[in-house]
């Protein structure tokens, strides 16, 4: 894929934000974080949103996963207007539409690799959570360490057990928050390679928070974020 | 070890680690409360306790000759003092003879019931103010006007009669005129716990009413308010006493003891109430180890810091022990100032309302043993994590928890726990009242805490091994049970420690209640009849017969008499191997002749004397009574009966069914022993095939008509005033557990909420991947579900197991597991975890994940 490949045509976004403003904490700590963002990302668009610490991306990507609500404007995501949607509602929205990674993976310490992928699946009701999950698992090179706790992998092995639960329920849209972020570089580049692969494969859009521009570089577009607003939108080639 | 200062001057490690400590306490106490709350409710149940103790022994010292009526008081039964004896009470002071005996009173419309009789002379009260209502002298009111003697009366006797003020009564032979009713009677506290109302009259009355016959049960009392009022003088007054007079067999009691059996009853209570006291404390100390575990796993990073800036594994624990213990000293004083203040509190808010002299006062003893427990409970809970607290690796800055093994401390550290407990059972056992029920305490404390221990480690241990559940909710709730760092052990020991002390009193509580009432054998009478003349017996058969339906009379001479020796040892210096026993020699005791086994006694040594025996006067001795007196067949007692000695031989002995509330005493005497002596006869009348109140009343009243110096009991009567005194000794033991349920409580939801942090954490994660808040909240619900419902089980187990101990060995009658009261129990243990639990969760499954997600 490269710059002349077009954007898929569809009769919506995948994400479409309109004006959307958002302030944080109380009192004197009132931090205005997103100031009228508007910005629309394409079905099957890898974007990079960039920028300094404290401008607002990810608090940006929170708020397109539907973990953080808008004060104002629209937040419409795989069709659905966040904005409208209850706590429970956009729980479900995250479960079906949705796959998240963390910069610091947030695996449930308790459970298993296979059972940590499976919880998405079984939360939308998939009878054969745990088979999808162990073919995931294997899909990310993990399928001899199914049955480790979090604990007992390396970092990278569990940013690809979070990779792999992000990708089980085949969401249309994929968000990482500085996903190489606590990896040394060399896992990093495996860690984005597989994501980056695995997004072309099930053709989800693809969302990426990070301060690293080579990174950047690799997606579709960069978004740069400066003071909570989206600035320059620049599209970029793949490498 | 020393550490050297800025400046080079070295000084101690513990004067550096107190610096520090005192350094991080500035950060606040953060986390602290329920382990404040601990370690303050428990010791102010322990002082509060022995303050009330000491406020009420107190009170009765400085109340002692109101309570007693004088400063010595000298009761005979049976006979009045002699002359050489009345001329020595007088030769000390003032003297009042005081007579008391049960009776019955009768109205005018045939309603009768038995009053607590008591005939003062005109020197009453020596001490202390009697006051009546209306307000006048009470020889005014007792005088005799026409035929008719004055009576002054308790307000329940009014009550009970259906009569008023002004109305005539009959008592005996004699009429009386209730003219007033007793708004405070000076000895009352002394006079202990009558069968029925007061009703005093003057002692020309009481020989009017004919029932003062030789025999009968009449306790004659004489009160001297000493001329020289000295301690040493008492004392001289006391050995003078016994030299003049050793075979008076007279009970003698001073101002300083002047109601021992209540002296005795309230330090029983307070010794279990103080151990109730100490398990809410052992309660609090799950909560103590809990807070201390808690916040050196958040203060980790800064332990490693410690120790990369060099300090040792030594100075980190001794840093962190400063710490708690500082925290430790404050929620003790906490619970010292309550405890101490209680007594005033009470006082000044319900003194009026409390029958009891209380003097409430500041006891250095008490507050020095509530301190003594505060401090071991801390240091026996907080130690162990402390001590683990020295091997906190350094690579504890850069590494996760969740790899690390929980392991034991250091040896010394295990050590430090160990006496700590060591030195907690010891002073329970020193300040006991009764080494053996200390001894059992501290066995089923420890067998509890071992149960509940071992519960834990199996539920861990089961929820590890079980198939994965398929079910998400479910699957989270076992990971939450097994995972390291789980609430399993601190839910399990603080809920399973509170539930099963409630399902024990709840047990002992219901089984003493059916003792009292439900229980009775259908072989229980249901009529004592006290002080039937011998010449009366005939005439009393044939008038039960015709009118006590199919009841079965049956009947025994009665005669009562004090133990003076014990072969050959006086009875005040008889060493009792068992004090359970020791009521047998400190008052007067009911005894009888005959020639034959009665029934309900078994012979377990000894022989039974042939049916017309006629050799030196032997005695058949009650089986735990003689093991308690060190008494065997062979050995000799002296018995003061009706004023006369008899040096009695011990013949056999016996097992007594006393539940069956037949006939029965400790001591049966061979007939010979009391030919020809007056005595009056004691009867039952029990109705094999049951018997309903109203006849049993209508009965009470014929016999009270017809004999009218009969006394009757009607024994379900009797044991509603029993079951009231329970009831009310039940409301102080109810009041002291709750004390140890608020501490379980607390401590369960300190556990809870010690979780918290990780229930946010699965819970936003959850979210974050689709999970509905109602999701969540079955599977913590599911979680503490499981926890609830085990602990539960067990713990009612734990308990029925210590109330049918307690019952069997200790109350001496039969245990029934009531499945009603324990499952009510169970049940409510199950929804207080879950709702505790959730309370605690609602607002993990209420946050918004973002937030959550920034920080973590």
């Amino acid at each position: 894929m490269n710059i002349s490949t077009p954007i898929p045509v569809s009769a919506e976004p995948a994400i479409r934000l309109t004006d959307v403003d958002l302030k944080l904490g109380t009192g004197a700590a009132r931090v205005h974080i997103l100031k009228k963002v508007s910005l629309q990302i394409g079905q099957g668009e890898a974007i990079a949103l960039i920028g300094p610490s404290g401008s607002g991306k990810s608090t940006l990507l929170m708020v397109m996963a539907g973990l953080e609500r808008a004060d104002t404007g629209s937040v419409r995501v795989a069709g659905q207007e966040l904005t409208k949607l209850s706590e429970d509602q956009l729980a479900i929205f995250r479960g079906n539409a949705v796959g998240i990674v963390f910069q610091s993976f947030h695996l449930i310490p308790t459970m298993t690799a296979i059972e940590n992928v499976a919880v998405p699946l079984e939360l939308t009701g998939r009878a054969d959570a745990f088979e999808r999950a162990k073919r995931e698992l294997e899909g990310v090179g993990l399928g001899e360490r199914i049955h480790h706790y979090p604990a007992q992998l390396s970092g990278g092995e569990q940013q690809r057990v979070a990779l792999a639960r992000a990708l089980a329920p085949e969401p249309s849209i994929i968000f990482a928050d500085e996903p190489t972020g606590n990896l040394d570089e060399k896992t990093g580049k495996e860690i984005m390679d597989l994501l980056f692969s695995k997004q072309a494969e099930k053709g989800a859009t693809l969302v990426v928070v990070t301060h690293d521009l080579n990174l950047g570089n690799r997606c579709d577009r960069l978004i740069r974020m400066r003071s909570g607003e989206a600035q320059a939108d620049s599209a970029k080639a793949r490498t | 070890m020393s550490a050297v200062t800025a400046n080079g001057v070295s000084s101690s490690r513990f004067g550096v680690s107190l610096k520090i400590a005192l350094r991080e306490l500035r950060g606040g106490v953060r986390g602290f409360g329920v382990f404040l709350a601990c370690l303050a409710i428990g010791v102010t149940a322990i002082a509060g306790v022995g303050s009330f103790a000491r406020a009420l022994s107190d009170g009765m010292l400085r109340e002692g000759s109101r309570i007693l009526g004088g400063d010595i008081a000298f009761s005979l039964i049976h006979r009045q003092a002699s002359a050489a004896e009345m001329e020595f009470f007088r030769s000390k002071g003032a003297v009042s003879e005081i007579g008391t005996m049960r009776a019955m009173a009768r109205a005018t419309s045939g309603a009768a019931t038995l009053v607590e009789l008591k005939a003062v002379d005109g020197a009453y009260p020596l001490t202390g103010a009697f006051q009546l209502e209306p307000n006048v002298a009470l020889p005014k009111a007792l005088l005799r006007v026409g035929n008719r003697f004055g009576a002054v009366v308790e307000q329940t006797l009014l009550l009970r009669l259906g009569v008023t003020p002004g109305t005539e009564i009959r008592i005996g032979d004699a009429t009386f005129l209730i003219t007033g009713t007793i708004a405070s009677e000076p000895d009352r506290v002394g006079a202990g716990v009558g069968f029925g109302p007061r009703l005093i009259v003057s002692q020309e009355a009481l020989q009017a009413t004919g029932l003062v016959l030789p025999g009968s049960l009449v306790r004659w009392s004489y009160r001297v308010r000493m001329n020289d009022s000295s301690d040493s003088a008492l004392r001289a007054t006391q050995a003078q006493a016994r030299e003049l007079f050793p075979n008076a067999g007279w009970e003698v009691r001073t101002r300083s003891s002047a109601s021992p059996r209540l002296e005795q009853n309230v330090r029983r209570l307070a010794e279990f109430l103080t151990l109730v006291g100490l398990t809410a404390l052992l309660v609090g100390g799950v909560g103590v180890a809990n807070a201390v575990m808690h916040y050196l796993e958040r203060k980790r990073a800064d332990i490693a810091t410690f120790k990369a800036v060099g300090a040792s594994g030594g100075t980190v624990f001794s840093i962190y022990l400063a710490e708690i213990g500082m925290i430790a000293l404050v929620g003790i004083a906490l619970g010292l100032a309550a405890g101490t203040a209680l007594p005033f509190l009470v006082t000044s808010l319900f003194g009026k309302l409390i029958p009891l002299p209380l003097a409430p006062g500041i006891h250095l003893g008490v507050i020095a043993l509530a301190t003594a427990f505060g401090i071991l409970v801390a240091l026996a809970f907080a130690l162990w994590p402390l001590g683990r607290a020295h091997d906190v690796p350094v690579s504890a800055l850069f590494r996760d928890t969740v790899e690390e093994r929980k392991s034991w401390p250091r040896r010394r550290y295990v050590l430090m726990v160990v006496l700590a407990v060591v030195s907690l059972a010891t002073l329970a056992l020193l300040v006991a009242e009764s080494r053996r029920i200390a001894l059992i305490y501290i066995v089923a404390a420890a067998a509890i805490f071992l149960v509940l221990r071992f519960l834990a480690w199996g539920l861990m241990t089961i929820a590890a091994k079980l198939p994965r559940p398929r079910s998400t909710a479910l699957r989270l709730a076992l990971a939450n049970i097994h995972r390291p760092g789980a609430l399993t052990p601190s839910v399990v020991l603080s809920l399973g420690l509170g539930l099963a002390l409630l399902v024990t009193l709840t047990l002992i509580d219901g089984n003493l209640r059916r003792q009292l009432t439900q229980s009775l054998p259908k072989s229980a009478p249901s009529f004592f009849f006290v002080d039937i003349p011998s010449s009366d017996v005939e005439r009393f058969n044939a008038f039960i017969k015709q009118h006590g339906g199919n009841g079965d009379l049956s009947e025994v001479p009665m005669l009562r008499g004090r133990i003076l020796r014990v072969k050959d040892v006086p009875a005040d210096q008889v060493k009792v191997l068992d004090p359970e026993q020791a009521w047998v020699l400190q008052s007067d005791r009911g005894i009888t002749f005959t020639d034959a086994l009665p029934e309900g006694s078994a012979l377990v040594a000894g022989e039974w004397w042939p049916k017309d025996y006629s050799g030196q006067p032997l005695v058949s001795f009650e089986k735990r009574a003689a093991d308690g007196l060190g008494l065997k067949v062979g050995d000799k007692v002296s018995v003061n009966v009706l004023g006369r000695t008899i040096e009695a031989q011990i013949a056999n002995l016996r097992t007594v069914e006393w539940e069956s509330l037949g006939i029965n005493f400790v001591m049966l005497f061979s007939p010979n022993t009391f030919r020809g002596a007056p005595h009056t006869i004691l009867a039952t009348l029990t109705y094999p095939n049951g018997s309903s109140q109203k006849t049993e009343i209508e009965l009470q009243r014929l016999v009270a008509g017809e004999f009218p110096a009969v006394t009757t009991v009607r024994v379900k009567e009797a044991l509603e005033t029993i079951n009231a005194l329970v009831a009310d000794i039940a409301i102080a033991v109810r009041g002291a557990s709750s004390v140890t349920l608020i501490a379980s409580i607390l401590v369960l939801a300190g556990a809870l909420a010690a979780g918290h942090h990780n229930r946010v954490y699965d819970a936003v994660i959850l979210k974050t991947l689709g999970a509905t808040r109602r999701r969540l909240l079955l599977a913590y619900g599911a979680e503490y579900a499981i926890l609830g419902l085990a602990t539960a089980i067990f713990a009612t187990a734990a308990g029925a197991v210590a109330a049918w101990f307690v019952v069997e060995n200790v109350m001496n009658f039969r245990f029934q597991f009531e499945p009603a009261a324990a499952s009510l129990a169970a049940l409510t243990a199950v929804v207080l975890t879950v709702v505790l639990g959730l309370i605690g969760t609602w607002r993990a499954l209420g946050q918004k994940p973002a937030p959550v997600l920034r920080n973590l």
